[in-house]
């Protein structure tokens, strides 16, 4: 049964931060918040999906809606969609590498609930389910996701991340983080919450290196695990 | 390693003899994800880029795809070349020329060094490699001037977005600003004391500058705000090196740009609604460019 997570919130200010968050990226411009955290935001996107997406709408929230044709916000989602990266010369040209993809640009009214600069990917994947990802570009090419369908996340694409939707009872973690150590790779961070002691629970692994795919549905098999996402990094 | 604030920052360099520049390395070494050998050659890409990029747009001609901007780093350069009505330094001009061949070739969606912004990108490299070339400086002084840059931006964005959507300008060129002051001082070896007080003063100048991008592009002011901003950040470093110091410290400074950012109106946050964005010339403009984007 889908739920509504609480939000958790995790401000991204206040953390100490990589120099190298403020002198970079290397990107193509204008605008670092609306090129190159568009095209991060779709690249996360497509990591989340992990299979062919077929269609995509983009719906463009505040300052996002207003100036998205000037900042070239629209090639940078349908670049980061592609598999582009914010230092790569063809987002100027994304509209002539769609191929078969599908698109739609959806201004949306206003809604001061929301950050700045916001979208909702909405995708139309291969296996023919439909995905909902929320995402906010936060300045300096600096690119939050805080929704995945139902469910509230707090995604940067800095690690590479497993987020995992379960029921909560004893052992879980165990179980999880077993497959993880037996690929040998370490543990970053792990964030986990319930909304009730044997309700559903919500866990958050960043990794220093991806999982491998085999592990993921060793992990998706364990039973009472409802959804598993294994996200990659954003490349640098 | 715990570095919260400007005034952390200070007793670090103070009790362990070092320069910004050198605190920066530290702390980034000590975040543990790359050892120094690995951020310094991190830190040279950037210098890297940042020189290529200035290097294509200087004398380009090629306008930007609104036609707003375009040719004009190319303009300071023959002034700077040929004028007899001159009357800056070599290196002011090279400043004001580098700052727009950078901001310039990001209008034209060319490659760029996000510093701290793509639309604050102009600033720190225009004033560090100016610097650079007209004071014979070696590249390791210089990677640890963009350090110190860094640091300063790095400390910022714990209070603040760098964003004109979030705190307006004075979070983009504003940061971009003070960041370079810092830079310069490093650079020139002044104190660590000398450099935050150049941040300072070169934030208290910049606080409250709105983002009112006209038809929403990257173009006016930005492109030559930055271009003056180099001087601006110059004129902050010399000041501080002449051991006038700032009343306010830099801590503070940032905590009341943090409240004027809070305070700033949704139509001066880089919404295209207000400032120079309103003005009818603008509007005009604005009303022509989209009729044609969608014809």
């Amino acid at each position: 049964v889908p739920y509504l997570w609480p939000v958790q919130d995790e401000s991204p200010l206040n953390t100490p931060g990589s120099l190298f968050d403020v002198m970079g990226p290397i990107m193509v411009g204008p605008s670092s918040s609306h090129t190159a955290g568009a095209v991060r935001l779709a690249q996360l996107a497509r990591f989340i999906a992990n299979q062919p997406i077929h269609h995509v709408t983009f719906q463009l929230y505040n300052s996002f809606a207003k100036t998205y044709r000037g900042h070239g916000t629209d090639r940078g989602l349908l670049a980061g969609i592609l598999g582009l990266s914010v230092n790569d010369e063809r987002i100027r040209e994304a509209y002539q590498f769609t191929g078969s993809l599908q698109y739609t640009f959806q201004v949306m009214p206003d809604d001061s609930s929301l950050p700045p600069n916001t979208v909702s990917i909405i995708l139309g994947l291969q296996d023919g389910t439909q995905q909902t990802i929320v995402g906010h570009s936060l300045g300096g090419g600096k690119v939050l996701i805080s929704r995945i369908d139902e469910y509230h996340v707090n995604l940067r694409g800095e690690y590479p991340t497993l987020v995992l939707f379960y029921q909560d009872e004893p052992g879980m973690i165990w179980q999880v983080t077993k497959c993880i150590a037996e690929n040998k790779i370490n543990i970053a961070t792990l964030n986990c919450a319930r909304r009730a002691k044997g309700s559903q629970a919500f866990m958050a692994i960043c990794l220093d290196a991806l999982l491998p795919e085999s592990s993921v549905a060793q992990i998706k098999a364990i039973q009472n695990v409802y959804v598993v996402h294994n996200i990659d990094r954003l490349p640098s | 390693m715990m570095l919260q604030t400007f005034s952390d920052l200070l007793q670090l360099c103070q009790q362990e003899s070092l320069s910004i520049g050198q605190a920066a390395l530290k702390y980034e070494v000590a975040r543990g994800e790359k050892d120094e050998a690995a951020v310094l050659a991190s830190v040279r890409m950037m210098l890297d880029q940042m020189k290529a990029t200035i290097q294509s747009g200087l004398y380009s001609d090629e306008k930007s795809m609104s036609g707003l901007s375009g040719g004009f780093s190319h303009k300071v350069m023959t002034f700077f070349e040929q004028s007899d009505k001159k009357f800056m330094s070599p290196v002011e001009h090279k400043m004001m020329a580098y700052a727009l061949a950078t901001m310039e070739e990001n209008s034209r969606m060319k490659k760029i060094v996000a510093c701290p912004t793509a639309g604050a990108s102009g600033v720190v490299p225009a004033v560090l490699i100016a610097l650079q070339e007209e004071k014979h400086l070696s590249d390791q002084t210089m990677e640890l001037a963009l350090l110190a840059a860094g640091l300063v931006g790095e400390l910022v964005s714990r209070r603040m977005y760098l964003s004109g959507a979030a705190a307006g300008c004075q979070a983009e060129v504003g940061v971009a600003t003070g960041m370079s002051a810092a830079g310069i001082v490093d650079a020139m070896g002044g104190t660590p004391q000398q450099g935050l007080d150049a941040t300072a003063i070169a934030f208290k100048n910049m606080m409250g500058l709105v983002c009112d991008p006209v038809a929403g592009l990257v173009e006016v002011p930005c492109v030559k705000r930055n271009s003056v901003a180099g001087i601006h950040a110059s004129a902050a470093a010399t000041l501080a090196m002449a051991d006038i110091y700032s009343f306010i410290p830099l801590d503070e400074v940032v905590e009341a740009m943090v409240k004027v950012g809070q305070l700033m109106h949704p139509s001066l946050k880089e919404s295209a609604e207000g400032g120079l964005a309103a003005t009818p010339t603008a509007v005009a403009f604005t009303k022509n460019l989209f009729h044609q984007g969608s014809s």
